[in-house]
């Protein structure tokens, strides 16, 4: 591979869309030029400038997406599968035999309406224990027969209750942790779902609560619930930016304890003898030292 | 050496869970299991949100895209026949209903997209995921023009230059996958990543 194929490729190489034989070509150019080389650096410079562009959707937009969708699908219907198509195609009725049934059904709704009570409009939840205190139309359909859909959206209060581990109430509490307009509410919750393992849906709420939660004392519970995870690399990630941008010292001083609990890299090391030089809290530059010392390593960055 | 930051056995083995999972949860979905349903939308709504809201950076229209997206798997879950992948299919119908919003936009020459504030333009998306006051107003600043760079040349790129870098960028989708679900080829997709990447080198260049 020639410098020219060498800077045609350079995407290709970190997005791991070469061939074997195309990387080794690769690797083996930029080893031996210099100037391809440095041209590597600078695209591998700009994908993690990119990378630091917002990954995650709000969870507020997302939380409102999956109820409105949730609300729309008990609206809709999906489609037929094909063997009930088939079942449906006239050749494989008899001719007479289709208006006899569809007479037929007639008659059992008719006669079946004059034995059965109507259904009420609106079916109560069997566990609501509060009439609905907000209600608003939230899709409209016209149907082919005239008729119309309409998916009423409804506020109601009950009462769920339940070990933290139960899937339900764990489930709401997720939701109340990562949505709650309230940060009692949402630092409760975390408590609440504080596990030595956390799994995927509550790491990356707890992750994202570090980095984005307005609230310190949320900020706080969150970093807290994740001790026992310090050693992942999107925990860290998220500490050491709590770490440089955080604006409470509390929220920087626990975010220390965290990333020097389990040996740290040599990044936590620099970050931390340069916030020793940097950091405005007195607090948090002493805590900086004391890890340090702990650690065995200088103070200073020379 | 230069390093490969995969590991590429473990995501093997990971993916072939995942495979066999899907594919049961579809099936179950398929016979009417709501929660199953349910799970599938939870696998990759949050994928489908960011793609829109990147693409179209506006809140409203990615929510749009969101419910119309989903609506139409579960209405026609039961056409799918699993002769390419789920996440294919499904990205399928986001990126077309992407792309309509984005025709329909021309057309209506929507809002601009970025407001005007006290201090300066502000793009709209910034409001989203705005940080918090931080310790640094310099290194605050520096990440805000950064980011009102990566936007201002995502909205220079072409439609379809965008939908692959979305995809293969932030969505870590494969070229051949991509041209799957833009019904063209690896070779097209990868051309369009090149130009992509190319713009961007050239707009960010002064941030190294």
């Amino acid at each position: 591979m020639n410098c020219e194929g060498v800077s045609r490729n350079l995407s290709l190489f970190l997005y791991g869309e070469l061939s074997i034989e195309e990387e080794q070509e690769f690797q083996d150019h930029i080893e031996a030029c210099a100037e391809c080389r440095e041209a590597f650096e600078q695209e591998k410079a700009i994908h993690d400038l990119l990378e630091r562009r917002e990954k995650l959707p709000p969870p507020a937009l997302l939380a409102r997406c999956r109820r409105d969708l949730s609300l729309r699908l008990q609206g809709a219907e999906p489609a037929r599968a094909r063997w009930r198509e088939w079942f449906r195609m006239p050749r494989f009725w008899p001719g007479l035999l289709r208006p006899a049934g569809a007479l037929a059904l007639v008659a059992l709704g008719f006669f079946g309406a004059r034995w059965t009570t109507p259904p009420a409009a609106i079916a109560p939840q069997p566990d609501s224990t509060i009439e609905p205190v907000l209600s608003r139309i939230r899709y409209v359909q016209p149907e082919a027969s005239g008729r119309v859909q309409l998916v009423v959206e409804e506020v109601r209060q009950r009462l769920v209750s339940g070990a933290p581990g139960d899937e339900n109430v764990r489930r709401l509490l997720l939701a109340a942790a990562r949505d709650s307009a309230d940060p009692g509410l949402r630092a409760e919750s975390m408590e609440l779902l504080k596990t030595p393992r956390p799994d995927e849906d509550l790491r990356q709420t707890l992750v994202y609560a570090i980095g984005h939660d307005p609230n310190p004392g949320v900020r706080l519970k969150a970093i807290e619930a994740l001790k026992s995870y310090a050693a992942a690399p999107d925990v860290r990630a998220a500490l050491s930016q709590a770490l440089l941008q955080d604006d409470n010292p509390g929220v920087r001083a626990q975010a220390i304890d965290l990333l020097v609990q389990s040996r740290p890299e040599d990044s936590v090391i620099g970050l931390l003898q340069e916030l020793i030089q940097k950091d405005q809290n007195t607090y948090v530059r002493l805590r900086c030292q004391r890890a340090l010392q702990e650690l065995n390593a200088s103070i200073g960055t020379f | 050496m230069v390093e490969v930051p995969q590991d590429a056995a473990s995501a093997m083995e990971e993916d072939a869970v995942a495979v066999v999972d899907e594919t049961a949860l579809i099936k179950a979905a398929q016979r009417g299991d709501q929660e199953a349903f349910e799970r599938l939308v939870r696998a990759y709504d949050r994928g489908v949100l960011r793609l829109a809201m990147n693409l179209l950076r506006s809140t409203e229209d990615a929510y749009d895209v969101y419910q119309e997206t989903f609506l139409r798997v579960f209405k026609n879950l039961n056409l799918f026949r699993f002769d390419c992948a789920f996440q294919t299919w499904l990205y399928r119908i986001a990126t077309n209903l992407c792309l309509d919003f984005l025709r329909r936009r021309r057309v209506r020459r929507e809002e601009p997209e970025t407001v005007e504030m006290p201090d300066g333009a502000h793009s709209r998306m910034d409001n989203l995921h705005e940080d918090r006051a931080q310790g640094d107003p310099q290194r605050a600043l520096m990440s805000r023009q950064l980011r009102e760079r990566i936007e201002s040349v995502l909205g220079q790129l072409t439609a379809r230059e965008r939908m692959v870098f979305e995809l293969r960028h932030y969505q870590g989708m494969r070229l051949r996958a991509i041209g799957e679900v833009l019904g063209t080829s690896e070779e097209a997709a990868k051309t369009c990543l090149f130009r992509a990447t190319q713009k961007m080198r050239t707009a960010l260049g002064d941030f190294l």
